[in-house]
């Protein structure tokens, strides 16, 4: 640049305030460039990416998800009910209110033709002409859906025409224009089911859908007193009225109809909540990354100001005032800050594309591919507040930098002693708290958790406090301990006590990474146990639904005769849903969130005379094997204890669109590992003996009879169907594989972030090292005692932190298990030590590393200098 | 920031002075530096260390006076007090007229800005700043709108001009010693201190560089306080004082020396 034109620009922004002067001395200190805030840029651009790329990234699905929500519901409004199909008034009712696809839902069993064919468990989908009230289901050969289902002749007879999913014609080795018999009667496949647009907003699937027409359903034989079929009634409102209204007239005129009732702002309840969870989790995630970055952003800003003392203190020789000083650095941190945080708001914004590419049309919807501005702000919020949050100490030292240094070889780089200190940390502690505040407040009303944020604000503000304590006593037991004779083990001591010694901030990043490690070791290493021990030895290898009260004797007489068969358990089951506790509806209790799945839908319901074996009582009795009084239920005692009710309070059930009033007689444990079957609620014997029911039974047997098994079964009762548990729980492992890889993937980013801060504060040293290293040289040290004083001093770092880390990491994985992903906590040791040590043996790398470069250069030089 | 204060920080440190200026016990007519019983203590981890032990000083407007002594008699300590980069334990400081007791550190601060220039042995020119803003840093501390133009002409006059853009690592020893002098003369500074500026050049430039350090001071009619070890370098000036352990031994006039180089002014307050 000219002088003229330099100038120039100073003659043009010196209007006069003191911010473009600031502004002008912190571009001039920005020409070194960016050499000693890699660490400081890689870390903020790291936590803002993570935290606008999962902000985009839901809001995105989400955004999508509510476009698309008719199309994923299949109208403006669906009710089920299950068991019994809508009663006449009721069907009435809601046609001369609002257009009314008809759909009924089961699980069937499915084969082809031939005497060997495979037997196949399937959704089967039974839909009227109206379906699909929005969106069209994709089928091959294209063509009307209604005209594919319909009954046609063709060459080998009449059938009813089915769309059928792409892996049953593979599972059942057949063509398109084969039989696949269902039930009773065989279907021709007339295409092949691509997509159907109200996939995502049925539950979990256990097969491969199997499409017809709804008025073939009947023939099947398939619908039976009892059975487990779901009718839905989509409703196309009428324009003007609204699912509010709607839904209120249904409650008004049918209180006892007991349908689940969802309208589009619920179109996908389970991957929405999914979806805020997971958010949830990943921003937290996200924070901690920024956390630890914050750390980083510390440590970098104050090794560069260090390195900036001569010049501070000629500024303030020519008559700066302290406040120009921090002036002029924040402004280039807050500079330098912009630049990581635009880095990584492109980089967040970038990864709605990226996802939406990996996903595709895997959720059954596409996000709403755009910039979304909410979650960009408040991630380029949370960066600027972090770094603000974390530079202001420093700054602060800065500016205390005494002009006088210049005069004068300092021992400390910057500020004073300790009453010194005391009076800075006094004028920056307001500062401090309003931006450290800010960022919490931030952190907590962005959550869509308030309560988990702010336990993750106060573990944070806990887990940074504790490992400062722990760096001060290190440092002062360092400085306590008597000075040990061997030279190296004393220069260990005192390189951890001297002034300006990295013990403080080694402590806290190596802790706060070294905490998010043990976190995701733990939470990882219970997932991966959940998958192992949801396979248990016990674990029945069927399931057989749908089984006739009158069926239940051949049934049992069938299985038993199987050579093979080690057990067979079989109860009459029924689904129900709690319609009040005690009088209250569950839309008015306070229901813990841990429970909350007892409430959400249908429970499977059963009744029982006696207990069985394995049953196990926590309050109340068991009724008498004749029992025949008003109907008594046993409750799964988690509920119980979470609702503070036990026998003789009440429960209102709705059964077959009826409201039963039943009294809890007691509360029963359940242990759901096992995969028998177990029930929430077990009635006494009466009130559902004479209800319409099917039966369920698990059997046991060995793995070469049950193929044998299965077919034997399925072709003697063409309505019953087998789910095989093994292939169910691949399914339910593979989800949790995937949970896990997102986990790990994420854990990832907080681990770089950890290591990058790590180094850092090692870095920071590196100059002081090099210099101990080599006057310790000139003096006669071998440059093994050397390495060993330095091997020692991060040895006793890595140990110490690692304890605590280790402590707070458990805390953490238990929260986040517990709380957050609603599943069990086992304290894994083996994990945690690894962890710990693995983390140590890095710290020590690191700082043997650093030393091992010290140790290599040149005395000579250094020494001329002094 | 509010732009008056940038518009008013002038006047302040010039109310300041003209508040403070009232003669101190060792009135001077027309002093630059008086020192009334001036002590420094520093506490150190073997306990308080007395750095000056009650120093006596009065130095005329104008005057050249070298300091010196063995290390560690308090040299440095001394020439910190007077340009108020650290506070006297005891004792008065009046610089200029100012009294430093009653001023803060942003006044002291403003105070260097507008009537001190330091130069330093090893130059203190901030690395990231080509010479040419080096110079103009105290100008634009003071807010002048000419700092640029004034800090080239500054940079010329040490022989400098081609080197405006130059970064201090581009630039010798010697042409960094001659900036940072460009630098103390910038904003006419009524005191100048100088900490063995050549104790880090060899003996060529170095003698360079006193002459330009001289030949500016006697075109400012600065006052001049140099520390020194070198005795040739320290009769050069008018006045030579003498410390020892925290106490003034000695304190004599080289006026008959090197008359010819000093000017006439410069012993006017004697």
């Amino acid at each position: 640049m000219s002088t003229t034109a330099q100038a120039g620009a100073s003659g043009a922004s010196g209007f006069g305030g003191r911010w473009p002067l600031a502004l002008r001395l912190a571009r001039r200190e920005l020409r070194g460039g960016l050499r000693g805030f890699r660490i400081f840029l890689a870390c903020l651009t790291l936590g803002v990416t993570a935290i606008a790329g999962v902000g985009s990234v839901s809001e995105s699905l989400l955004t999508g998800l509510q476009r698309d929500g008719r199309v994923l519901l299949g109208g403006d409004m669906d009710l089920r009910l299950t068991h019994v199909a809508a009663t006449p008034e009721q069907q009435a009712f809601l046609d001369s209110r609002a257009e009314v696809s008809r759909v009924a839902e089961m699980r069937a069993m499915a084969r082809g033709t031939e005497e060997d064919s495979r037997r196949v468990l399937v959704e089967l989908r039974a839909v009227d002409s109206l379906y699909p009230l929005f969106g069209s289901a994709e089928i091959t050969p294209a063509g009307n859906l209604e005209t594919t289902l319909a009954k046609r002749a063709g060459p080998d007879g009449v059938h009813w025409g089915a769309a059928i999913d792409g892996s049953l014609l593979r599972r059942l080795n057949i063509e398109p224009g084969a039989l696949v018999r269902v039930g009773d009667i065989d279907y021709r496949v007339t295409a092949v089911l691509e997509r159907e647009p109200d996939r995502t907003s049925r539950a979990f699937t256990l097969g491969p859908t199997f499409m017809v027409a709804r008025d073939s359903l009947p023939e099947t034989g398939l619908v039976q007193p009892g059975s487990l079929i779901q009718y839905h009634y989509r409703l196309r409102l009428d324009p003007g009225a609204t699912p509010q209204a709607m839904r209120a007239a249904l409650t008004e005129t049918f209180p006892e109809a007991g349908w689940r009732i969802r309208d589009t702002t619920e179109a996908a309840p389970g991957i929405g909540r999914f979806i805020d969870r997971l958010t949830l989790f990943l921003t937290l995630v996200g924070l901690t990354a920024l956390l630890v970055g914050g750390v980083g952003v510390g440590n970098a800003v104050r090794s560069y100001l260090d390195g900036k003392t001569p010049t501070i203190a000629t500024l303030k020789c020519l008559g700066a005032p302290g406040r120009l000083i921090f002036q002029v650095y924040m402004a280039q941190i807050l500079a330098l800050a912009l630049i990581g945080i635009v880095l990584g708001l492109v980089l967040g914004a970038a990864a709605t594309y990226a996802a939406a590419g990996i996903l595709g049309d895997a959720l059954g919807w596409r996000a709403e591919l755009g910039l979304y501005p909410l979650p960009l702000a408040t991630a380029a919020a949370f960066g600027v507040l972090t770094a603000i949050t974390f530079s202001l100490w420093p700054l602060a030292r800065a500016r205390s930098v005494a002009a006088a240094s210049l005069f004068r070889d300092l021992i400390a780089p910057a500020g004073g002693g300790a009453g010194a200190a005391g009076k800075l940390l006094r004028a920056t502690l307001p500062a401090l708290l309003v931006s450290g505040g800010l960022l919490a407040a931030l952190a907590i009303f962005t959550a869509a958790d308030r309560r988990l944020a702010f336990f993750f604000v106060i573990g944070a503000i806990g887990a940074l406090l504790l490992f400062r304590l722990a760096a001060l006593g290190i440092i002062a037991a360092a400085r306590r301990l008597p000075r040990p004779r061997r030279p190296g083990l004393r220069l260990a001591l005192t390189n951890l006590y001297r002034p300006g010694a990295p013990t403080a901030s080694v402590v806290m990043s190596l802790g706060l990474g070294l905490t998010v490690l043990v976190t995701i070791a733990l939470i990882e290493g219970n997932l991966s146990r959940q998958v192992r021990q949801s396979l248990p030895e016990e674990a029945p290898g069927f399931y057989f639904i749908d089984i006739q009260p009158d069926q239940v004797a051949d049934f049992d007489a069938l299985v038993e005769s199987f050579p093979g068969v080690t057990e067979l358990r079989q109860v009459p089951m029924l689904r129900g849903r709690i319609a009040a506790v005690n009088g209250v509806p569950p839309s008015e209790l306070e229901i813990p969130s841990d429970v909350q799945w007892v409430f959400r839908g249908d429970r499977g319901l059963t009744w029982m005379r006696e207990p069985r074996a394995d049953d196990h009582l926590t309050a109340g009795q068991w009724w008498p094997a004749d029992y025949d009084g008003p109907p008594l239920v046993s409750l799964h005692d988690e509920v119980g204890r979470a609702l503070g009710i036990g026998p003789g309070d009440k429960l209102s059930i709705n059964i077959l669109g009826r409201d039963v009033e039943v009294t809890i007689a007691n509360l029963r444990e359940i242990d759901w590992a096992n995969l028998s079957i177990n029930f929430v609620m077990i009635f006494s014997p009466g009130l559902l003996e004479q209800a319409p029911q099917s039966h369920i039974a698990t059997v046991k047997a060995d793995a070469e009879t049950e193929d044998a098994l299965e077919i034997a079964v399925t072709d003697r009762f063409t309505n019953v169907s087998s789910i095989r548990v093994k292939e169910a729980l691949e399914q339910v492992g593979a989800l949790i594989a995937q949970i896990a890889v997102a986990v790990r993937a994420i854990a990832a980013v907080a681990l770089v972030a950890g290591v990058l801060v790590l180094a850092g504060a090692v870095a920071a040293g590196h100059h002081r090292r090099v210099y101990d290293s080599v006057v310790l040289k000139v003096l006669g040290a071998t440059r093994r005692s050397i390495a060993q004083a330095f091997l020692l001093e991060y040895g006793l770092l890595g140990l110490v932190t690692a304890t605590i880390a280790a402590g707070i990491g458990t805390l953490a994985a238990w929260l986040v298990l517990t709380e957050i992903m609603r599943a069990d906590f086992v304290f894994l040791p083996q994990a945690v030590i690894l962890t710990a040590l693995l983390a140590t043996a890095i710290t020590v790398g690191f700082g043997f590393l650093g030393t091992w470069r010290a140790l290599g250069q040149k005395a000579a030089p250094l020494l001329r200098n002094e | 920031m509010n732009p008056r204060d940038q518009a008013t920080a002038p006047e302040t440190s010039r109310d300041t002075a003209g508040a403070t200026s009232q003669p101190g016990p060792n009135a001077m007519p027309n002093a630059m530096i008086e020192l009334a019983g001036v002590e420094l203590t520093l506490p150190s981890a073997a306990g308080p260390v007395h750095i000056l032990r009650g120093l006596d000083l009065a130095i005329g407007r104008g005057e050249t006076v070298s300091v010196v002594g063995p290390s560690g008699s308090g040299k440095s300590s001394m020439m910190m007090i007077i340009a108020g980069l650290e506070r006297a334990s005891k004792g008065e400081v009046t610089v200029g007229g100012t009294r430093f007791d009653g001023l803060d550190e942003d006044s002291l601060a403003r105070f260097r800005r507008d009537s001190v220039g330091i130069v330093f042995q090893d130059f203190h020119l901030v690395p990231t700043m080509t010479a040419l803003e080096n110079v103009a840093i105290p100008l634009e501390f003071a807010g002048r709108r000419d700092a640029f133009a004034r800090a080239a002409e500054c940079l010329e006059s040490v022989g400098l001009g081609h080197r405006l853009t130059h970064y201090p690592g581009q630039l010798s020893g010697g042409e960094q010693q001659r900036t940072a002098l460009a630098r103390a003369f910038a904003a006419a500074p009524d005191l100048l201190l100088a900490d063995e500026p050549t104790g880090n050049l060899d003996g060529e430039t170095g003698q360079q560089i006193i002459e330009l350090l001289f030949r500016l001071q006697a075109e400012h009619g600065t006052t001049l306080l140099l520390i020194t070890h070198d005795p040739q370098l320290a009769a050069r000036c008018a006045r030579s004082v003498k410390l020892l352990d925290g106490l003034i031994v000695d304190d004599v006039t080289n006026g008959d020396v090197m008359a010819g180089d000093v000017t006439a002014s410069s012993v006017s307050g004697l």
